[in-house]
């Protein structure tokens, strides 16, 4: 029994005791079933998989015709150029703002958590009303204050905006809480020295906390990405793809492929498939930057 | 760190004040609103000129919620779900976000890839896949069917990976030398070290659970199974919404998780790593 | 640090509490299932408020039964999710309530139900054949019906006072209601004359059926797209995209919310839209939906219960106990079947139900059930068309969004959808 624990105590082998739970977990529960979902890419499978014919790549074929897969990639893309830099940089800019632990800044982040913790169904309804284009308390307000009638809902070009908005609005708070943990954690002596040098908050923040928190600021950048390229459920509780598709993600597509017209399961996989060969290839190309970094 | 009260610092404070308060009006409008309408009527949630402030109160939402579901048992399962994967959640996660950070081994890009990987599938399409695993393991309606699956999050993972490398590697030698075995440097020393990140963590998956909507649906076919995230769904129909009913239930679901994040951030602590390297 | 530990106790405690918890959670499990009597799952998607009565039906039922029956309900809110990922596993709920469309994703999930008229007290007679023939493939009984869904209008008398019109007269004919509808409108107030969502599939596709006839029909045993040169549709959707230029409908996709605000002269919607305006206290007049050019019709959909594969012969018959006692009378001769229909405003299916006082003297449902029973009952396309789902989920909305936000010629409009449903039609012939 003590060998095994002497065996074991060595840095590289325990490496793999403390991996062991999560990533057993991990290949059961989502390696899995994502290798049964890609491999369906090549049947024509409905939801149910009552019966399977394989079909080859024609799946991946009929998706690179389909206009309104080429658009919701076209979406998508947008989305994330819209959401991710403002999320990501904005959020850190508010942590460094709100990192000392005094009680007006538990305040706000306090206020700023708030949309983290609401239900997304809440979140939904609660804004579809808001922004109604007739009976929504801020349109009237924005109408009141000689703004027009703004139709923020159902204005094809707009309507994008809105969309990625509900999205920071939910989750900055979050962002900006994990940001604020990691600034808390570089040790203060750093910032002790650089006051005996006379270096401004400003500097202090380029030449100590932005080095210092580059694991966190690779974090959140690469999990929005991942987050936002799938972005799903604020556009399914509020415009559901409209107004004229121009909010139809890919995910939000491969949704309604896979449930509910013809819920075509082989389809809506051979769609993730391309989805997660783009999310993929961004991120390889973002863990190399990290890894040459740290 | 003395607060200096010259005129420069006054300059450049007052904006980022007023910033910090523009932000928190955009966030508190809708929610207060929200809150607000929890006790109006129905008639005055949809009407024209809309208010914001309701004309008359009324507790007749919450008592329709009281009386429409099983609300306890609800809250009964959500607690069980959120606190069964957070509990897990947090030991699992934190190990592989440890590994991660400061172990060199082999294959170590390799599973730190196959864990990013699985946060690249829109869980729309794996889940009827996870289903069927998860049924062939004979988990289908049980606690364990809910929670096991959502314990390993490759999100938490890489979260608390970054956490863990902002802690200079030399802490870890120290406490080698003094003797400690591995598992005594992760949980004696290094996970005070980033105690903010795991409640931080702690929140995110407590919330996580307790706002999921599908998960609890589709591996549970019973009603007393249901947590309070389905349950406040029902006032959703397929036709109609019950909008007061709706908003006192995303309230009532509310509190409990800010009463949690409230609490949680009391143990938020700065600059941790300064005094763990002394002592 | 003593923090730090305290946090560790706390979240040790919670930890076994929750372990507790989950063992007590599942003994009390066990002890249910060695009861005697069948125990049978019925999933369904009534979330909102009917969903409610449903509960309280059902709950008598259990109460009320002699042979040991309970019924489990479980109302979803994703239900498509639910139960396709359940059959996926072969498992499930015994019997379900759904569009009888729903034969056409899980009809290799569901049994005959024709021997229900042998097996129970319920008459084949009784229930009104349109309906019937709604639910059924060749001698296939999929579906026994449980409500009928179709549209109806319903006017803001307050605001038809306000514009000058008589308010206890609707519009007879669709010209009437456009006019109304522009008499209606007064900008200043917010007010729009007419209220019809551009994102409502079902409902435009009610109206275009009233129009133009069915969208796919059989021609010499092949499908057939009736899209292009469809004088009909196009001449709904010409109005509407006229209606949506003057600011006569609102360019909305949720126009519900604005007729219970008192915001919109006259909507078209389900018996469940009067849920919303009573509750907003506003008086409303409810009436047919004006017939179109393509002559009498009654576009429905038909919501019926199915008994999946998954049941055993045993829990198929105690499924049959609780259908025949929804429509079976009591003594004071109501049934849970005319108490749904009198409380949710859905029109009756069988004859019994029709004749009832109670039910005749429902000022709604005399409205509702006033359609002509022998105009054909069918919704869009060809009853035995397969691919409904994706013209309602995919090609109509197609056509609104064009309709409401391009401009591109209704003719043209029309012209893509042809081939887009062609596509679709290749599937099938």
């Amino acid at each position: 029994m003590k060998k095994m624990i002497q065996y074991w105590n060595h840095p590289s082998r325990s490496a793999y005791l403390f991996l062991a739970p999560s990533v057993i977990l991990l290949i059961l529960f989502s390696v899995i079933p994502l290798v049964i979902a890609f491999g369906l890419s090549l049947f024509d499978v409905s939801i149910t998989m009552d019966t399977a014919k394989f079909i080859g790549f024609h799946n991946f074929i009929e998706a690179f015709q389909d206009s309104r897969f080429t658009n919701s990639l076209k979406v998508t893309a947008i989305f994330t150029g819209l959401e991710v830099p403002i999320q990501v940089l904005g959020a850190l800019v508010i942590a460094a703002l709100i990192t000392k632990n005094n009680k007006r800044n538990k305040i706000f982040r306090g206020i700023y958590f708030l949309p983290v913790i609401c239900s997304a169904t809440a979140i939904g309804i609660m804004w579809r009303m808001i922004l109604h284009s007739n009976i929504g308390f801020i349109t009237a307000v924005l109408q009141s204050m000689g703004f027009g009638k703004i139709n923020f809902l159902n204005t094809p070009g707009l309507t994008i905006f809105v969309v990625a908005f509900l999205s920071i609005w939910r989750s900055f708070g979050i962002s900006a809480i994990i940001y604020v943990t990691a600034i808390q954690q570089v040790s203060r002596s750093f910032y002790e020295a650089a006051e005996i040098d006379g270096a401004g908050k400003i500097l202090q923040f380029f030449h100590i906390t932005a080095p210092s928190i580059r694991p966190t600021f690779w974090y959140i950048l690469m999990t929005r990405f991942a987050g936002a390229l799938q972005i799903f459920d604020i556009i399914y509780i509020t415009t559901n793809g409209g107004p004229n598709y121009t909010t139809e993600s890919t995910v939000t597509y491969i949704y309604s492929r896979a449930f509910s017209s013809n819920s075509n399961m082989g389809y809506a996989s051979a769609m993730s498939v391309i989805l997660f060969v783009i999310i993929m290839a961004v991120t390889v190309l973002m863990y190399r930057r990290m890894n040459k970094e740290g | 760190m003395k607060r200096s009260c010259n005129g420069k610092d006054i300059i450049v404070s007052i904006p980022i004040f007023l910033l910090l308060v523009f932000l928190a009006l955009l966030v508190l409008v809708p929610v207060i609103w929200m809150t607000f309408s929890a006790f109006k009527t129905e008639r005055e949630i949809l009407s024209w000129p809309p208010t914001f402030i309701p004309k008359t109160y009324t507790v007749e939402n919450f008592i329709d919620v009281q009386n429409r579901i099983p609300i306890m048992r609800y809250i009964i399962n959500s607690i069980i779900y959120a606190g069964g994967t957070t509990a897990l959640a947090l030991i699992v996660n934190s190990m592989a976000g440890y590994a991660y950070a400061f172990y060199e081994f082999k294959g170590k890009t390799g599973f730190f890839l196959m864990t990013l990987a699985t946060m690249m599938v829109p869980f729309q399409v794996i889940m009827v896949p996870l289903f069927l695993v998860v049924f062939k393991m004979g988990m289908y309606d049980s606690y364990w069917g809910l929670i096991i699956p959502r314990v390993a999050v490759a999100g938490s993972i890489f979260m608390m990976r970054a956490a863990f490398s902002g802690i200079p590697k030399e802490l870890a030698e120290a406490s080698r030398i003094d003797g400690l075995s591995e598992m005594g440097i992760f949980w004696k020393i290094m996970l005070p070290q980033v105690k903010s990140a795991v409640i931080t963590l702690g929140i995110l998956s407590v919330n996580g659970s307790w706002n999921d909507l599908l998960w609890p649906m589709i591996i549970t076919s019973k009603t007393e199974m249901r947590t309070l995230a389905n349950g406040l769904a029902l006032f959703v129909g397929q036709n109609t919404i019950e909008y007061g009913a709706a908003f006192a239930g995303a309230f009532l679901s509310l509190i409990p998780m800010f009463v949690l994040y409230i609490v949680g951030q009391k143990y938020f602590v700065e600059g941790m790593a300064s005094t763990g390297l002394k002592g | 640090m003593k923090n730090w530990k305290k946090l560790l106790a706390i979240g040790t405690s919670i930890t076994m509490a929750i372990s507790m918890a989950a063992c007590g959670g599942s003994s009390k499990d066990s002890t249910k299932k060695n009861e005697k009597g069948t125990t049978i799952s019925f999933w369904n998607s009534f979330t909102g408020s009917d969903g409610d009565m449903l509960v309280e039906l059902v709950d008598r039922f259990n109460k009320e039964n002699q042979d040991g029956i309970t019924v489990e309900m479980d109302i979803s809110p994703d239900f498509d999710s639910q139960l396709s990922t359940a059959f996926a596993a072969n498992t499930g709920p015994t019997f379900i309530l759904s569009s009888s469309v729903a034969r056409f994703t899980y009809g290799d999930h569901m049994q005959d139900l024709s021997d229900i008229f042998e097996k129970t007290d319920l008459k084949k007679e009784d229930f009104i054949q349109s309906y019937l023939d709604y639910c059924s493939e060749g001698d296939m009984l999929y579906f026994v019906p449980f409500q009928v869904v179709g549209d109806y209008m319903y006017w803001n008398k307050d605001l038809f006072q306000e514009a000058g019109l008589d308010p206890e007269t609707p519009p007879a004919t669709w010209e009437e209601m456009k006019n109304y509808a522009q008499k209606i409108t007064n900008e200043n107030k917010n007010v729009y004359g007419l209220g019809i969502s551009y994102e409502s599939s079902y409902q435009v596709a009610r109206i275009l059926q009233r129009f133009g006839g069915l969208a796919v029909t059989e021609e010499n045993g092949i499908w057939k797209a009736n899209f292009a040169g469809n004088k009909g549709y196009e001449k709904f959707l010409t109005n509407y995209k006229e209606l949506l230029h003057n600011g006569d409908n609102p360019v909305e996709a949720d126009t519900d919310s604005m007729m219970s605000a008192g915001q919109i002269g006259i909507t078209l919607g389900g018996p469940w839209v009067t849920a919303g305006l009573d509750s907003a206290g506003i008086n409303y007049g409810i009436s047919l939906v004006p017939q179109g050019e393509a002559g009498d019709m009654n576009p429905v959909e038909v919501i019926g219960f199915s008994v999946t594969t998954i049941a055993s012969e045993k829990e198929k018959e105690a499924a049959y106990k609780f259908i025949e006692w929804w429509n079976k009378e009591n003594e004071e001769g109501s049934s849970p079947a005319l108490e749904w229909s009198l409380a949710n405003g859905f029109p009756a299916y069988t004859y019994s139900v029709q004749e009832k006082d109670s039910y005749k003297q429902n000022e709604k449902l005399k409205v509702m059930s006033s359609t002509n029973p022998d105009a054909p009952s069918d919704f869009i396309v060809d009853t035995s068309f397969e691919g409904i789902g994706q013209i309602i989920n995919d090609v109509i909305p197609e056509i609104m969004n064009s309709v409401a936000f391009e401009d591109t010629a209704i003719p043209e409009i029309l012209e893509k959808a042809q081939a887009k449903t062609d596509k679709i039609l290749e599937q099938y012939n």
